[in-house]
C-alpha cells in the first residue's frame, strides 16, 4: 500500500505513527475479514470435507474434486451456462450499441427513452421471472399464442432443451441491454466532436464514421461490457431458478453453475460438494479474467508503445 | 499516505487519546460480546422465556397469543419468531453454529433430513411421549421417530391425499361426476388410466398436469420408498415401489393423458382453464384451489384416490437439546397437538389434524359449497385412517431428484423408457456413493 523509501525502511515506526489512519480504515478491512475472507477460507476447507450443515464433517480430501471432475451434470451445467452466456452477451451488447448511437442522436424526449431503457435493470427479477414464465408458456402463453395466430408451429419454451436456453437468454437481454446502452452512451459522450468533424471534412460516410472512428474509440468501454457480462453470465442464476425451479428444467437444460452449486448444497445439504463446484467455478472466473486481462493489457499496451515512439 | 510528518494533525494529543479510549471500549464489547455467546445456545437469557420458531400459517395465531401470556401448567411463557425465507438453512445455521438455537421449533415434512443429525433434539419419549400416542395417527407418529427409536419430532398437521377432479369435464366426457362412482371407475392405477384416455378422446381434455405427479403420489402412498428403516437401499428393486410407480407415470405420460405443464403459474392456469380435469394432492390443496380458480366454484370434487390414499405435507415439532425447559417445552407441544387445539388450527390456518379425535368436531365435516356441497373433508378423514406406515430415509431426495428428472425427460422429450431408468439409477447410485452410504 504504502511505498514511500521511508515507510518500507522503519515499518515497525510507521505502524506507531499513523495507526490512527489505520484505525481510520480498519472497518473494512475488518468486515472484509469476518464476512468476505473468513467464508472464502471456510470453504475451501468445507469442499475436503463431507458435510450435511449440522452434523459432524468428515474428512474427505480431494474427492469432492474427482467426482466433480467426472460428474456430467456439473459439465452440463457448464456448458448450458456458456451457451446462455455466448446466446445473450452478442445480442444484448449488439442491440445496447444500436439503441446508445441512436440515444446519441438529436432527438426529442431523449430523458425518458434513457429511463424507459434503464428500467428492465432495477426491475425485481423475480416478478420478471414470472412474467416470462407465462410469457413464454408452451401451453398458455402469449407467444405460442401469437405463432398459432400466425399459423406457425409452437415452440416449447419452457420444456424443450433450445426453447428453455433461449428463454433465459431472452430474460438475460432484457434486463442489461439498456444498462449496456447507457455505458456505451457515456462513451459516446466522451468522444470528441472535434474527430467526428475531421471524418467527415475528409468525406467519410455515417457507415464508415460509424466503424472507423466509433467504434474504435469505443474500444475500451465495449471491452468493459464485455468483462461486466461475463462476470454475469457465469453467476448467472435468479433467472433460471425462479423461472425453472431448483433442478433447472426438463434434462436440466436451464441449470448453470450457480444453480448446480445451490441446488446441492441447499437442496440437497451435500455442503462439500456445494463448495467444490464454487472452487471450480472461481478457476474458470480466473481464467476468464485473466484472457480479459491479457486482451486489455495488450490493447492498452500496443497503444502506449505507439505514443512514445 | 497522504500526511506529512511535520504537519500530522493527528498528533494532537487530546484527540490520541479519545481515539485510544474508543478502542479499549470496542475491544471490551467485543470480548463482552463472545463471552455472551459461549454462555447460553439459546435466544434469550430470560429462564421464563422459551422461544418458538415457526413459518407464516404454521399454527394457529389465537394458540400462539394464549402461550404468549403463558404456557398452561408452567410458570413459563413463550416469545414466537415468525422466521421468513429459507426456514432449514436458517434452523440448520444456528444448530451448527450453537448459537441462537431456539427452544422450540417447526419442522416441515422434511423432518428425515435431520435423522443423520437426531441428537441435536430431545428424545419426548423421556418426557412421556408415549402416553400421547394413541391420540395421534399411527403412521404420523411413525413420521417422527428416528431410525434408532428416538421420538423427535412431534406430529402437529398432516396431509392425507385424494384425487380432485371437474365434475363438468367428467360428465361432458361420460365418465362418472359422483364421488363414489369415480371412486369405483378408477379404482386401480390400470383403470384410472382408462378413464384418463376416455376424457382425452371424449374431449381433448388432460386428466392430471404431468406424470411426477403420479410417480410422487404412488410413492407417498406407499408402505415402503427407497430405503428401509435398517438403510438397505431398495429403489433399484424390479418390484419395488419406486420401479411400480415409475411404470404407471411412465405408462401416463406415453397414453397422453398428463399435460406436461411443470411450472406452478402453468398448472394453475391449465386448471383455471380446464385444460386439466383433476388432481391428486393433500387436503391442503383444497384451499389453494378456492383461491387460485374461485370461478369455478360448484364445479369441483373430491373422490379417493386409485390405489390407496397416502400423505403429502405435514409438519412436526422439536425440541432443541439446548432448550432451557423441556418439560415446559413438551407441555406445550401436547397442548398445541390436543385435538382440541388442532381444531382451532384448522379453524383459523385450515391445517388438518393429526390427532383423529379432532376429526369427530362438526367444523371438521360441513358440506363445501366450493365442492358442489360435498363434505370433503369427510373423504380426507377416511383416506387420513388409511395411510400406510412407511419410512422416509434422509437420503430418499437423493435418489427421487434424478427419477422426477429422467420421468420429466419421458414425457416431455419423449426420451426412451428404460434408458431413462438407467440414467435415473446410476445418477442415484452416484449421488449416494459419493457421500458414502453404498459401496
Amino acid at each position: 500500500m504504502t511505498t514511500s523509501p521511508l515507510t518500507t525502511r522503519r515499518p515497525v515506526s510507521a505502524l506507531k505513527r499513523y495507526w490512527p489512519q489505520y484505525l481510520a480504515i480498519s472497518p473494512f478491512y475488518i468486515l472484509f475479514l469476518v464476512f468476505g475472507l473468513f467464508p472464502i477460507v471456510f470453504s475451501l476447507y468445507i469442499s475436503l470435507h463431507d458435510w450435511d450443515g449440522i452434523g459432524t464433517m468428515k474428512w474427505v480430501g480431494l474427492a469432492q474434486f474427482q467426482y466433480l471432475l467426472v460428474d456430467p451434470r456439473f459439465w452440463n451445467a457448464v456448458s448450458n451456462t456458456f451457451i446462455i452466456w455466448f446466446m445473450s452477451t452478442i445480442p444484448m451488447l449488439f442491440f445496447a450499441l444500436v439503441i446508445a448511437v441512436l440515444l446519441h442522436q438529436n432527438i426529442r424526449s431523449k430523458g425518458f427513452y434513457r429511463v424507459a431503457y434503464f428500467m428492465p435493470n432495477v426491475t425485481s427479477m423475480v416478478a420478471m421471472a414470472l412474467v416470462f414464465g407465462s410469457v413464454f408458456s408452451d401451453t398458455f402463453g402469449i407467444v405460442n399464442s401469437a405463432l398459432k395466430s400466425l399459423s406457425l408451429d409452437t415452440v416449447p419454451w419452457l420444456t424443450s432443451d433450445w426453447g428453455i436456453k433461449t428463454t433465459i437468454a431472452v430474460m438475460v437481454i432484457w434486463r442489461f441491454t439498456g444498462y449496456n446502452a447507457i455505458i456505451f452512451l457515456a462513451g459516446l459522450q466522451a468522444i470528441s466532436s472535434d474527430v467526428y468533424d475531421a471524418a467527415k471534412m475528409d468525406g467519410a460516410g455515417t457507415a464508415r464514421i460509424f466503424a472507423q472512428v466509433t467504434i474504435p474509440m469505443l474500444r475500451p468501454v465495449i471491452l468493459f461490457t464485455v468483462i461486466t457480462s461475463t462476470i454475469g453470465g457465469l453467476s448467472l442464476f435468479t433467472e433460471p431458478q425462479v423461472l425453472l425451479g431448483n433442478t433447472g428444467g426438463p434434462n436440466e437444460s436451464g441449470m448453470t453453475i450457480v444453480l448446480y452449486q445451490y441446488n446441492q448444497a441447499f437442496t440437497q445439504f451435500d455442503f462439500g460438494y456445494g463448495s467444490a463446484i464454487g472452487w471450480a467455478l472461481f478457476v474458470i472466473a480466473a481464467l476468464f479474467a485473466a484472457i480479459n486481462w491479457r486482451l486489455v493489457s495488450e490493447r492498452t499496451g500496443t497503444k502506449k508503445w505507439g505514443r512514445t515512439k | 499516505m497522504l500526511n506529512d510528518e511535520s504537519g500530522n494533525p493527528m498528533d494532537d494529543l487530546s484527540r490520541r487519546r479519545f481515539m485510544s479510549v474508543t478502542m479499549a471500549v470496542a475491544g471490551l464489547a467485543a470480548t463482552g460480546a463472545l463471552v455472551g455467546c459461549s454462555r447460553t445456545e439459546s435466544i434469550s437469557t430470560d429462564p421464563n422465556l422459551l422461544t418458538l420458531w415457526y413459518w407464516n400459517r404454521s399454527i394457529s395465531e389465537k394458540l400462539l397469543d394464549s402461550a404468549r401470556r403463558s404456557i398452561t401448567g408452567t410458570p413459563r411463557r413463550l416469545r414466537t419468531d415468525l422466521i421468513g425465507g429459507d426456514f432449514d438453512v436458517k434452523l440448520r445455521t444456528s444448530l451448527a453454529g450453537r448459537a441462537y438455537v431456539p427452544d422450540i421449533t417447526g419442522l416441515n415434512s422434511n423432518v428425515a433430513l435431520y435423522f443423520p443429525s437426531e441428537d441435536q433434539f430431545v428424545d419426548m419419549n423421556e418426557l412421556g411421549a408415549q402416553e400421547h400416542k394413541a391420540d395421534y395417527l399411527p403412521w404420523k407418529w411413525q413420521f417422527g421417530v428416528t431410525p434408532t427409536d428416538r421420538m423427535c419430532f412431534w406430529p402437529m398437521d398432516t396431509g392425507p391425499t385424494a384425487q380432485f377432479y371437474r365434475t363438468d369435464l367428467f360428465a361432458a366426457a361420460s365418465l362418472p361426476r359422483d364421488p363414489d362412482e369415480v371412486a369405483a371407475t378408477t379404482d386401480t392405477w390400470p383403470a384410472w388410466l382408462e378413464a384418463g384416455k376416455k376424457l382425452k378422446r371424449n374431449s381433448g381434455v388432460s386428466l392430471l398436469a404431468n406424470a411426477s405427479i403420479v410417480y410422487s403420489q404412488i410413492v407417498n402412498a406407499s408402505a415402503e420408498r427407497y430405503f428401509s428403516p435398517a438403510g438397505r437401499a431398495l429403489f433399484q428393486d424390479p418390484g419395488g415401489t419406486i420401479r411400480r410407480a415409475w411404470d404407471v407415470a411412465v405408462a401416463a405420460a406415453q397414453a397422453g393423458i398428463t399435460a406436461k405443464v411443470l411450472t406452478p403459474a402453468e398448472q394453475n392456469s391449465a386448471w383455471v382453464s380446464g385444460k386439466v380435469a383433476s388432481h391428486i394432492e393433500a387436503v391442503w390443496w383444497g384451499p389453494i384451489l378456492k383461491s387460485t380458480a374461485p370461478n369455478s366454484s360448484g364445479k369441483w370434487a373430491v373422490a379417493h384416490q386409485p390405489g390407496a390414499p397416502g400423505n403429502s405435507g405435514g409438519s412436526f415439532l422439536a425440541i432443541p437439546k439446548s432448550c432451557k425447559d423441556p418439560k415446559a417445552a413438551f407441555d406445550f407441544i401436547t397442548w398445541l397437538t390436543s385435538p382440541e387445539a388442532q381444531i382451532q388450527t384448522y379453524e383459523d390456518v385450515q391445517l388438518f389434524p393429526s390427532a383423529p379425535k379432532a376429526f369427530e368436531s362438526p367444523q371438521l365435516s360441513s358440506p363445501d359449497k366450493f365442492f358442489g356441497g360435498q363434505d370433503v373433508l369427510g373423504v380426507f378423514q377416511e383416506s387420513a385412517k388409511e395411510v400406510p406406515i412407511t419410512f422416509i430415509s434422509p437420503y430418499d431426495s437423493q435418489v427421487s431428484e434424478g427419477v422426477l428428472k429422467e420421468l420429466t425427460n419421458v414425457e416431455t422429450q419423449g426420451k426412451d423408457p428404460d434408458r431413462a431408468w438407467a440414467d435415473a439409477m446410476n445418477q442415484g447410485i452416484r449421488q449416494l456413493e459419493k457421500r458414502g452410504l453404498m459401496k
